[in-house]
């Protein structure tokens, strides 16, 4: 762990750089006294298990012939089976409506709220949690129960993304409410538009950039949610990945374990690209405020 | 740097001086609720003209200084800049340079890249924007610093990069929001002088806020002194501490000390000396008075038989403040430091009265009578 870095402003102000004093590596003055490391360790130690051991069953279960031997057919069966492609196509589909949906409604909103409104962050708080509060099955039932006059909607998948854009909203609306608590973005603001830019300038320009972490990790809960979520998309009768893996599981659970690991996989790696993505840029722009 | 580097190099830009435009606020009227945060606020600020806007906190100074950015609006009243009432222009069409309180560069854009960010938006051409971003950052002291994001910049280097960014749109009016008070004394010295010395290099009609009398009266060509969205008195620095208009802008700005008095004829009777009154005829005052003494205004000297008593010392360098109990108040004066330690705590002395005239206001009544 990289102990915290702290810009001293010494006034040298006229070219001296500021510079950071960097606090002591803990540890090292701690010589004797080891118990706390251990118990690190320990604790450590626990929660990894907790987290591998069912991946690795999972894993092993993957990898195996109907036989119970090890074997790498599950994977190399995935593609072939059937409503696998369009089951994953649906869920591409569906988690980028859904993505845009979200950012289009939320981050003028949150940003609305943050600047004008801003004794109305707490009533926010409380109506983004409502997603979390209703149980899914009542919220997809009052949903399909609303849209059954409407054809056009209720008929359509994009209804699910509909639904997605609720639930996602609390993740979000965190997200994207703790990146614009860390700016002071009523100065950023009004900066911007004294030099010259209108709202949709100042918004592109001054703003997003700036919430840049806070829309990654927006987006990266919305994908997993849409990826991962299975009573909505099973109740309007839509085959999504979770559905499929559902579905699928009877016929040959070897292969549709395989999918479930595959999935993980996929999630981790993107995740790991947009986490290092946006440290090269914090290496290059410094740590948000 | 220093201020004649400044000089040199400012007068080494290409690009002809900006041009002052004259600032008018008419009447200028803003309420919250039951509050009047500006109450008919009128000023008159000369092209090329230095004006600071100083009152205590919520007096209205930056409410106004808002109206002219386009930030606010307000409810009656007109803001015109070269005689056209910019009131319905929004604030991204009015060529304000403005620097903020806090720290407003974008943190996500390098020193040169925040002065550039105006000139973008004009659509400027990069070789231009770039040109001009570095002649300014230049003009600044900062040209070793351009490729820096704000993180990597101190306090004092932030506020002079959002300067040279304010400067780089040629604004009409440059708006500055107490852009010293979030750095140390030090680096405020260096910028106050800087700032002073771009804005008559520069020639460019400006507006400053600020709580702080010290750095209006150092700045400004002249302060306007507000009180209660109201102007007390718009004058030059000097003027202002020698003549004050009233009790209120006497004790904001410089040390005064106030000594309850009596009349005679159309004197005060101040350490049983008459004293003529500044300003407005005695006949104009009605009731008790209080003459308001500043601390040259009186001598003091030990004497054992003296009226006064030395209650406390404030070592200032040159001079040291005494605070002198007399009859039931305190007064202020100063001596030099090396005169000083004739005067211990506990010292008596004589008060004297050395100024020919006294500003008085009417008696304030001391909040311990009135429980």
């Amino acid at each position: 762990m990289v102990a915290p870095v702290t810009p001293l402003d010494l006034g040298d102000d006229l070219g001296v750089e500021p510079f950071a004093i960097t606090a002591p590596v803990t540890g090292t003055a701690r010589g004797p006294r080891r118990s706390p490391r251990w118990g690190r360790g320990l604790v450590l130690l626990v929660a990894a298990l907790y987290f591998i051991v069912p991946i690795y069953a999972a894993l092993d279960f993957a990898l195996q012939n109907i036989q119970g031997h090890f074997s790498l057919a599950p994977l190399t069966q995935i593609t072939a089976q059937p409503g696998f492609a369009a089951a994953v196509g649906l869920s591409f589909r569906l988690s980028v409506v859904t993505l845009a949906i979200e950012l289009v409604l939320m981050v003028p909103t949150v940003i609305y709220v943050h600047l004008r409104l801003p004794r109305f962050r707490r009533v926010m708080e409380v109506v983004t949690l409502l997603p979390i509060v209703i149980p899914p099955i009542v919220l997809i039932l009052g949903v399909l129960h609303a849209a059954r006059p409407y054809q056009w909607i209720s008929s359509s998948p994009y209804l699910l993304a509909a639904v997605y854009v609720i639930l996602a909203m609390p993740f979000v609306y965190r997200s994207l409410d703790s990146g614009l608590g860390a700016l002071d973005l009523r100065t950023l603001v009004e900066a911007s538009r004294s030099l010259g830019a209108g709202w949709i300038a100042t918004l592109w320009r001054a703003v997003l950039p700036n919430l840049r972490s806070a829309l990654l990790s927006a987006s990266v809960l919305t994908l997993a949610l849409v990826f991962g979520e299975f009573t909505m998309a099973q109740l309007d009768l839509w085959t999504t990945v979770p559905v499929w893996i559902y579905n699928s599981s009877s016929t040959d659970p070897h292969v549709v374990t395989a999918v479930s690991m595959m999935f993980l996989l996929v999630m981790w790696l993107v995740l790991t690209l947009i986490v290092s993505l946006d440290r090269t840029h914090r290496r290059a722009k410094g740590p948000s405020r | 740097m220093t201020t004649d580097d400044l000089l040199t190099l400012a007068a080494a830009t290409t690009d002809a001086p900006v041009a002052g435009a004259p600032l008018a606020l008419v009447e200028l009227t803003r309420s919250y609720g039951p509050t009047r945060a500006l109450d008919r606020f009128s000023l008159d600020v000369r092209p090329g003209e230095f004006v600071a806007l100083l009152g205590p906190s919520g007096c209205g100074k930056t409410t106004a200084l808002r109206m002219v950015a386009g930030f606010e609006r307000p409810d009656i009243g007109q803001v015109r800049v070269d005689g056209v009432d910019v009131s319905g222009v929004p604030a991204q069409k009015r060529d304000m340079g403005m620097v903020f309180q806090s720290y407003s560069l974008f943190p996500n854009l390098t020193a040169r890249d925040n002065v550039a960010f105006g000139l973008r938006l004009r659509r400027q051409r990069a070789g231009v924007r770039r040109r001009r971003a570095l002649e300014l950052l230049d003009l600044v002291g900062l040209a070793e610093h351009t490729a820096k994001f704000p993180h990597q910049l101190s306090g004092g280097q932030q506020q002079r990069v959002a300067l040279a960014r304010a400067l780089a749109i040629e604004p009409r009016v440059l708006l500055l929001d107490e852009p010293l008070s979030a750095l140390d004394a030090q680096v405020r010295g260096e910028l106050r002088d800087q700032i002073r010395a771009l804005q008559q290099r520069l020639n460019i009609t400006t507006l400053f806020v600020t709580h702080d009398q010290e750095e209006a009266l150092s700045l400004a060509d002249r302060v306007c002194v507000m009180n209660r969205g109201r102007v007390e008195q718009i004058a030059t620095p000097a003027e202002l501490y020698a003549h004050p208009s009233s009790a209120f802008v006497a004790e904001f700005v410089g040390v005064s000390s106030r000594v309850p008095v009596d009349r005679r004829g159309e004197h005060v009777v101040i350490f049983d000396r008459d004293v003529a009154v500044r300003g407005a005829p005695l006949a104009g005052h009605v009731g008790a008075l209080d003459a308001l003494l500043r601390p040259e205004d009186v001598r003091v000297r030990p004497a054992d038989a003296g009226n006064g008593v030395v209650q406390h010392r404030v070592f200032l360098g040159a001079s040291t403040r005494l605070e002198v109990g007399f009859a039931d108040v305190v007064l202020k004066t100063d001596v030099g430091s090396s005169d000083a330690n004739r005067f211990e705590i506990g010292t008596r002395v004589t008060l004297e009265m050395v100024a020919s005239d006294v500003l008085v206001a009417s008696r304030r009544i001391p909040a311990a009578a009135l429980d």
